[in-house]
């Protein structure tokens, strides 16, 4: 094959390389976001970069939930065990649960699919 | 020439409209029972209908299974000494299986000895001795009477299916989704069950949770296909007194909870219930008996996290666990 052929076909190579890493990027999920669900709905969607509290309350319970430094955590909670204060503040991985009050908060990059606990 | 230029483009075109092609969509959702949070994740679930039959599957099971509703079928099998209910007769033979298997360290019978120690109403104490020993002549499988379409008591045994019911489910779940040809992951609190492959063929990444940290892991694993991780430990529900934690995994043998070198127990096994019962079981008799049982055994896998922070793992999951340091218990 004639040397113009080959550059041709190495630049038709790298173009379609191109869109395909193009394509993957513009479809990707974006990160750093909390999804906050009360008794298994959806809540709110929160930034991490942008603090921000949150009061969320279910059937007579609350949590305040604060987003500080790129992270969130549950500063309050009118729940008698205080297991999800104690789980502190976090960006991604195993979401945070409080079980009494039916909150989850979960992670856009969680990174795992599942944690066995 | 023109010829070659117009093969790649149209190459292109198609190379990255395959690009554009996205993974099937996985809804999720939550549902709370069993006193506990369960996620689903399914992928081709497209209507929310197999989410549905899920969530159904399972409140049924609840109204059947929970030992502290009043309305249960084993409410009232407590209370009346016999029943007919087919989902507590497959979970007394499995449990009858898993007890031989272990050497009696799974038990369903031990409710009263729960009851004793408050577990049922968060009125957590400590025993007398005399509360013990009379409390223990009500535990024993020897005290179910099981036959092919009926379970009898004898008076004042009471079942607890805590060790069993989450796993029963998974197993239920499972061949649900499997019957409706679609995949997912499913937290039973905290119990896992993987059905099938993720849509892009990587695998599942299961964390263990750290014992003292909810927010990390002891070590994660990288499961291909089916399987069921189940997790049993010291630091789920206890209570502490006087320096000493008193967890909710009990003894059968010796009517207490559980204290010893093992902080968590971790089985990896294509069932939910067989996970679930071998790693309450396996919590119970400890680290030499646990090993013994998996030398002779080719049915499940297993994590031991240690009190002193180490862990050992079976060496079928050697090539699937990462993050941290482990010894490998090989053959």
């Amino acid at each position: 094959m004639k040397t113009r052929s080959w550059i041709l076909l190495l630049s038709a190579l790298a173009l379609v390389l191109g869109l395909i890493v193009l394509v993957q990027q513009l479809t990707a999920r974006p990160a750093g976001t909390a999804l906050v669900y009360s008794d298994g709905a959806l809540v709110a969607r929160l930034d991490l970069s942008a603090d921000t509290r949150l009061r969320v309350d279910y059937a007579g319970g609350w949590n305040i939930l604060v987003v500080e430094n790129g992270a969130i955590r549950v500063e309050e909670a009118s729940c008698p065990d205080g297991d999800c204060m104690r789980q502190g503040a976090k960006s991604g991985g195993a979401p945070i649960i409080c079980l009494p009050n039916h909150l989850s908060i979960r992670f856009t990059d969680e990174g795992y699919d599942g944690v066995s606990r | 020439m023109k010829r070659i230029c117009s093969l790649l483009l149209a190459l292109a075109i198609l190379l990255s409209l395959c690009a554009c092609k996205k993974l099937p969509e996985s809804s999720e959702s939550i549902l709370y029972a069993m006193d506990t949070q369960m996620d689903f994740r399914l992928y081709g679930d497209d209507d929310g209908a197999a989410a549905q039959s899920l969530g159904d599957l399972i409140a049924g099971l609840e109204l059947e299974l929970s030992a502290t509703d009043n309305r249960s079928d084993l409410s009232m099998l407590n209370r009346l000494g016999s029943s007919t209910n087919a989902d507590i007769l497959a979970l007394l033979r499995a449990a009858q299986t898993l007890s031989a298997r272990t050497d009696g360290a799974l038990d369903p019978t031990i409710y009263p000895l729960v009851k004793l120690w408050g577990f049922t109403a968060d009125a957590y104490r400590i025993p007398r001795e005399e509360e013990l020993e009379s409390t223990l002549k009500l535990v024993g499988l020897s005290r179910v009477h099981l036959y092919d379409d009926h379970v009898e008591l004898d008076e004042d045994t009471m079942l607890d299916f805590g060790a069993l019911a989450k796993g029963y489910a998974a197993d239920l779940c499972r061949a649900e989704l499997e019957k409706r040809q679609l995949t997912g992951i499913l937290s039973l609190g905290g119990n896992i069950q993987t059905v099938g492959e993720k849509p892009d063929k990587t695998p599942w990444t299961i964390g263990v949770q750290d014992p003292d940290d909810p927010a990390a892991y002891v070590v994660t694993l990288a499961v291909e296909g089916t399987r069921a991780v189940v997790t049993s430990g010291d630091y789920q529900r206890y209570f502490e007194y006087d320096g000493t934690r008193y967890c909710h995994i009990f003894d059968p043998a010796t009517g207490c909870p559980v204290q010893g070198e093992l902080r968590s127990v971790t089985v990896v096994a294509e069932s939910g219930l067989l996970a679930d019962g071998l790693s309450t079981a396996l919590f119970v008799m400890g680290y030499d008996k646990g090993e013994a049982l998996w030398r002779e055994s080719d049915d499940f896998e297993c994590i031991w996290l240690f009190s002193d922070g180490s862990v050992r793992l079976t060496q079928g999951l050697e090539q699937a666990a990462s993050g941290c340091a482990f010894t490998v218990v090989r053959r």
